[in-house]
């Protein structure tokens, strides 16, 4: 059998591969289908990637977004609530604050009358009483139904003052008791007064204390809630009646603006200067008419909500990013594997095609061989005539028959030359009936290395056997299975052609979860071009000088192989050397099992 | 075995006359038929020792005349010489009860070696016959 496996050293050296068509566009696919297939891919990556993230993503982001919304209204209702709690407790401590005081100061003026409370001493009696239980009250004085200062004991000298022209004054004297805003007074310090009238008889007389101002600001003032919360008071004109802990001035002007009085609490979120948001609870005291303030600022107030609604939406983030990275992920194995498995389906489609290419050739060979035989027979039946012939009356002239006889032996020799032609075609149209019997591989193979050995000595070629202890019997058809391999085993021979020497390499494996056992064989001669490799099992291909090779040594060992169910392989590298991977299953197909006849070869 | 009666049937006419010229310059009795129905013919007409035929014949093909003589228990030997495209017909052929087969081109005196031993073939067999022995009773002669 003729070596066919064409080579050219010179060729560019690269990567050639009929396994993973994919990646070497050339032996399957053109350039342009190639850029097509590249762009389906990345196409198929990006859709994927889109729709995945879509629907991943989507429920995602609303469960996180109602969960945002709804945790700040519950939040912000539980702010609330805690707000108008405080509000309504401090009201409660102010009022209640207030109240006393002021029924202190009604009881000593229900308890005194004014001609007993003129008498110096008994009033500073009387503040020493109303102070003993608590400080409550920084001076006291007896105002006469004129305005004038009866008695007063105090820090101050008050005594001569006249208060009759003063606005508490007809107010005390109108209503029967006074709360004063924080104002300067005669002391000219702030502070505020509180002042019951009493009926005596005809005359109307006052008892006026001022308060404690430094107890009552202490009471609102040093409260603390968080770090930014303050309450404070303002007057029905917007003046601070404590000072508030942000910053302002008692009796300054308050940035708030103060709203018309109402009933209960309200709580509201408020924009301040700062562009800071604020949350305020506000209500109005009713005696004095001070409006009751508690302010928080609102970063602390939601702070704790803020804090959980961040690690909320960090938890989210870091969902969405697995979720993300997941989806690259699984997207790019998934558009591998379908590449991969495109890529074996090109391939396929490429054996399957080379079938058919067979398929085709073979009738046509089957066709042609048999016409040719006709007239091959008739010729060698006129040669035997003429022999015949010249046997029964040799001829006078002895040069002319021995030319004769020369003549007719070689027609002889070109007629079974064209045999051979014919039944080398026939071979490949339809080889030989197989004969199935179970073999042992490495026996086969052996042999064929001590075979070959002799011939590949003289090309300073060694082989090199690694066969696999494993290797179960396989049932095929050993004499096809030997054309095979001779085949491949004469072309890495002739591979070699030029070369100072080489190696051949016959190695076996046993895949049992492929039920089969594979066979490399692998040179380290001149390689296959790229732009060959995918035409190397095609019949009468071949580079070899005209006489040389048929181009039929390896398309017949495809149709062997494939015939006997098994798979062949083709990586070379030009310059490096080729590998042929076989695979044969331990049991041939079904149908070779029936042709398999019980006559003997041709 | 010289003498023998022969019949060769092949569409190619001078491939038949030929061999039927180097087979009687051998010592054959030779007749020659074009085709399936025109063997028959002769067959029915007269015995043959072996018959030497020809699988692609336009008309009655190769099998088909096999099949005609086995179904008619015409007592021939048949041989079959043939292109080297039907081997699997011919291997058909001798399943069916053929002698053997030849593929063409091939020389005369491989044909006359594969009569010789159709010939001993039949003649064993019809040796049997007259001993009285039959087929089950040992191997034929050869």
């Amino acid at each position: 059998m003729a070596a066919e496996r064409g080579v050219a050293a010179d060729r560019p050296a690269r990567e050639a591969a009929v396994v993973e068509p994919a990646d070497e566009s050339q032996p399957l696919l053109s350039e342009r289908e190639a850029k097509q297939r590249r762009a389906f891919y990345a196409r198929l990556f990006r859709k994927f990637v889109l729709l995945t993230l879509l629907c991943a993503l989507t429920p995602l982001m609303g469960v996180g977004g109602i969960f945002y919304l709804k945790y700040y209204d519950f939040a912000l209702a539980k702010m609330t609530t805690a707000f108008r709690q405080q509000v309504e407790n401090h009201q409660k401590i102010i009022t209640l604050f207030l109240q006393e005081r002021q029924a202190r100061l009604r009881l000593a003026a229900d308890t005194h009358d004014l001609a007993e409370l003129a008498q110096p001493g008994n009033l500073r009696h009387l503040l020493k009483v109303l102070n003993q239980e608590g400080h409550a009250f920084a001076d006291l004085g007896v105002v006469d139904d004129l305005g004038r200062h009866v008695a007063y004991v105090g820090p101050y000298d008050l005594l001569d003052k006249n208060y009759a022209a003063t606005f508490w004054f007809r107010e005390v004297m109108a209503q029967g008791i006074y709360i004063s805003d924080m104002f300067l007074g005669f002391r000219k310090e702030p502070h505020f007064i509180m002042a019951v009238a009493r009926r005596e008889g005809e005359r109307k007389w006052i008892l006026r204390a001022t308060m404690d101002t430094e107890v009552f600001r202490s009471l609102v003032e040093n409260v603390y809630i968080g770090a930014t919360g303050e309450v404070y008071l303002l007057n029905q004109e917007g003046q601070f009646q404590t000072s508030p802990r942000s910053g302002g001035r008692i009796m300054g002007p308050a940035p708030l603006k103060v709203p018309p009085p109402f009933e209960g609490i309200r709580v509201e979120t408020r924009r301040e200067a700062e562009g800071d948001q604020a949350i305020v609870g506000l209500t109005w005291l009713k005696e004095p008419r001070w409006l009751l303030v508690v302010r928080q600022s609102h970063a602390e107030a939601f702070r704790d909500a803020g804090e959980t609604l961040f690690a909320s939406l960090v938890f989210l983030a870091l969902c969405a990013l697995a979720i993300t990275l997941a989806t690259l992920l699984l997207t790019t194995h998934m558009v591998r594997h379908i590449r991969r498995r495109d890529a074996e389906s090109d391939h396929l489609n490429a054996q399957l095609l080379q079938t058919g290419k067979l398929a085709a050739i073979g009738e046509l060979s089957a066709g042609v061989a048999h016409e040719i035989n006709n007239p091959l027979g008739i010729i060698l039946t006129e040669r035997q005539i003429i022999l015949d012939l010249l046997d029964s009356r040799p001829l006078a002239d002895q040069e002319l028959e021995a030319q004769l006889l020369d003549s007719l032996l070689q027609i002889d020799i070109q007629v079974h030359r064209c045999k051979r032609i014919t039944k080398n075609l026939l071979r490949f149209a339809r080889r030989t009936q197989p004969m199935i019997e179970e073999i042992k591989l490495e026996q086969l193979l052996g042999e064929l290395v001590e075979l070959m050995e002799r011939e590949a000595k003289s090309s300073g070629i060694k082989f090199v056997v690694d066969f696999a202890r494993d290797l179960p019997p396989i049932k095929t058809d050993p004499s096809q299975l030997q054309q095979v391999f001779l085949n491949l085993i004469n072309n890495s021979i002739d591979a070699h052609e030029g070369l100072p020497g080489g190696s051949i390499t016959l190695a076996t494996r046993f895949h049992p979860e492929r039920g089969g056992v594979e066979v490399k064989v692998a040179d380290t001669g001149c390689g296959i071009a790229p732009e060959h490799l995918a035409r190397i099992f095609d019949p009468f291909f071949t580079t070899k000088p005209v006489g040389k090779g048929t181009g039929l040594g390896l398309s017949i060992c495809f149709s062997i192989i494939k015939r006997l169910g098994g798979e062949v392989d083709v990586q070379s590298k030009p310059g490096k050397g080729t590998t042929f991977t076989l695979f044969f299953p331990c049991h041939p197909p079904a149908d070779l099992l029936e042709l398999s006849p019980t006559t003997g070869s041709v | 075995m010289k003498n023998s009666k022969l019949l060769l049937v092949d569409d190619e006419e001078v491939f038949s006359s030929n061999m039927a010229k180097l087979l009687t310059s051998r010592g054959y009795r030779v007749a020659t038929a074009s085709g399936g129905e025109a063997a028959l013919r002769q067959l029915i007409a007269a015995e043959f020792d072996v018959v030497v035929l020809d699988l692609k014949m336009p008309g009655m093909d190769g099998l088909a005349t096999l099949r005609e003589i086995k179904k008619r228990g015409l007592d021939t030997e048949i041989l079959i010489l043939t292109g080297h495209g039907e081997v699997d017909s011919a291997l058909e052929a001798t399943r069916l009860g053929a002698y053997d087969y030849l593929t063409k081109p091939c020389e005369v005196e491989e044909l006359v070696a594969k009569i010789e031993g159709a010939w001993r073939k039949r003649n064993g067999a019809r040796r049997d016959e007259l001993l009285g022995r039959g087929e089950a009773a040992g191997p034929a002669p050869a």
